[in-house]
């Protein structure tokens, strides 16, 4: 690779340097367009489902092979892993809730109140996870 | 000819470094302290000496890439401009989600995370409310959760390079508006590897990496570039996973519903409305953006409700918003200007929380 410069301007670019830009110029906006067609984005789909679908038949044929054996497949770990996953979410969720709860009647706190008799009675276990207290909508007032 | 010689025997020394990895510049080195951690999730506080500005401003970083490019090399760190400004900075760094991540929704970090650490910086700093940041992905789940938590206490809220309108985001959105399902480039972790983050990335300039190549041989020779392409393209190369159900969530809600422009936000089951976000705000977006296309940001001004808020449109990159020269000169001093105004000044000292 040479690094010749145009007659007349030394401090210019390389021939080469020239030359590639003119070449990227002539280039890039096709290249641009072509990854913006819908025909693209249905080629990178199809791609994509073909190989999941190889992977995924190769992982099947794997796993009944070592299910013949008694034996976990992959497939068996990455389930527990997303169960694990899952549980460790709830947990963390739970966790950062209890603190946000707990921070939030301090300042209440020193006006201390009973438990209201009418509240709400422990969640059964089955019950979807606890949601985020919603807060009201801060519009102005007449909006 | 001499010069040629010269400069091809450098080049030979830093393509050595390069390929073998040594010299790599220190990235993120602002001293700073852990001050909160759940799961794979930080708060960082930057220490400082010379905090004059109360709230406090806390930094919500994007859910795919690495928060380092805030901070990036001594000398050119946004978070080091912010603290000589006086700022007492906080960030959310969400760490490298892996298979127990695999199941987070926006939520999590919308309900949950964002609201513990601005909770935790006002224990810190005994502030009664922080000025909320956020960066591209990251200005994304400070929008979302300013419109669900529109009582928090927050006092003005900013946001980078931050898509809104996602028919706008390139081929890396089109392609799951063409069928393309997130089931199918999930890994074994359940999460979106980063490869697939970064190749989705590469696909909006399909040429700029070969230009990228070409550039760095023909200024191979010279340190200072070297040192720079290290840093930048490193950081442009390094993503971490995406959590698979928040990626299922942003591919639904944001980018084929486009939820942010047609109204038509949930988070964690409820409505959010941007209309409902009245705080002083800032969105600043990028004329030369290839990640956040300008196209994808601009609706953002007329879907918030806020009166008191601003655009900033700079003639920059994704990445020249918050680093080098022009976001030296330019981007940062507008939004610390932004900032600052919506600030209380108080007398010079070490942050609240931090030993002398």
């Amino acid at each position: 690779m040479t690094s010749g410069t145009t007659p007349g301007t030394p401090q210019g670019p390389p021939l080469w340097r020239q030359a590639f830009d003119a070449a990227e110029r002539r280039v890039t906006p096709h290249a641009d367009s072509l990854v913006r067609t819908p025909g693209f984005a249905t080629g990178v789909a199809l791609l994509r489902r073909a190989q999941n679908l190889a992977r995924d038949s190769a992982r099947g044929v794997s796993a009944r092979a070592w299910h013949l054996v008694n034996l976990p497949a992959g497939s068996d770990l990455a389930r527990l892993r997303a169960q694990i996953g899952a549980l460790d979410r709830e947990v963390r969720r739970l966790t950062v809730q209890l603190e946000n709860e707990r921070r939030r009647p301090r300042a209440a706190a020193d006006t201390t109140t009973p438990e209201e008799p009418d509240a709400d009675g422990a969640q059964p276990a089955s019950s979807p996870r606890p949601r985020a207290a919603r807060r009201r909508a801060q519009r102005p007032p007449g909006a | 000819m001499r010069r040629d010689v010269e400069r091809n025997a450098l080049r030979a020394r830093n393509g050595i470094k390069l390929v073998a990895g040594v010299d790599r510049p220190g990235v993120g080195l602002t001293p700073k302290d852990v001050v909160w951690q759940r799961g794979r999730t930080q708060l960082w506080h930057y220490r400082s000496d010379k905090v004059r500005y109360s709230p406090p401003l806390l930094v919500v970083f994007s859910l795919v890439s690495r928060s380092y490019i805030l901070d990036l090399i001594p000398g050119n760190s946004f978070i080091e401009q912010l603290l000589d400004a006086g700022f007492d900075v906080y960030m959310v760094d969400w760490g490298e989600p892996d298979a127990r991540d695999a199941q987070n929704r926006l939520e999590d970090y919308v309900d949950d995370y964002i609201p513990a650490a601005v909770e935790r910086v006002r224990d810190i700093s005994g502030a009664d409310e922080v000025n909320l940041f956020g960066y591209c992905f990251g200005g994304d789940l400070s929008l979302l959760y300013a419109a669900h938590h529109p009582d928090a206490p927050v006092r003005s809220l900013t946001v980078l390079a931050t898509p809104v309108d996602f028919t706008k985001m390139g081929p890396m959105a089109d392609v799951f508006r063409g069928g393309l399902e997130v089931d199918d480039v999930l890994d074994e972790d359940g999460n979106v590897p980063p490869r697939v983050v970064v190749q989705g990335f590469k696909t909006l300039t399909p040429t700029a990496e070969v230009t990228r190549y070409v550039t760095l041989w023909e200024k191979l020779w010279s340190d200072e570039y070297v040192s720079a392409y290290q840093a930048m393209t490193g950081w442009s190369d390094d993503h971490i996973p995406f959590p698979g159900a928040a990626a299922r969530e942003t591919v639904q809600m944001l980018v084929r519903d486009n939820g942010m422009v047609t109204d038509r936000l949930t988070v964690g089951g409820d409505p959010v409305h941007l209309s409902d976000i009245r705080l002083p705000f800032l969105t600043v977006r990028a004329d030369r953006d290839h990640i956040v296309p300008p196209d994808a940001t601009a609706p953002l001004i007329d879907l918030v409700g806020s009166e008191d808020k601003h655009e900033l449109r700079l003639p920059a990159g994704h990445m020249g918003l918050v680093v080098g020269r022009t976001a030296a000169k330019t981007t940062v001093p507008e939004i610390i200007g932004f900032i600052r105004t919506r600030s209380d000044e108080t007398a010079p000292g070490p942050a609240v929380g931090q030993e002398g």
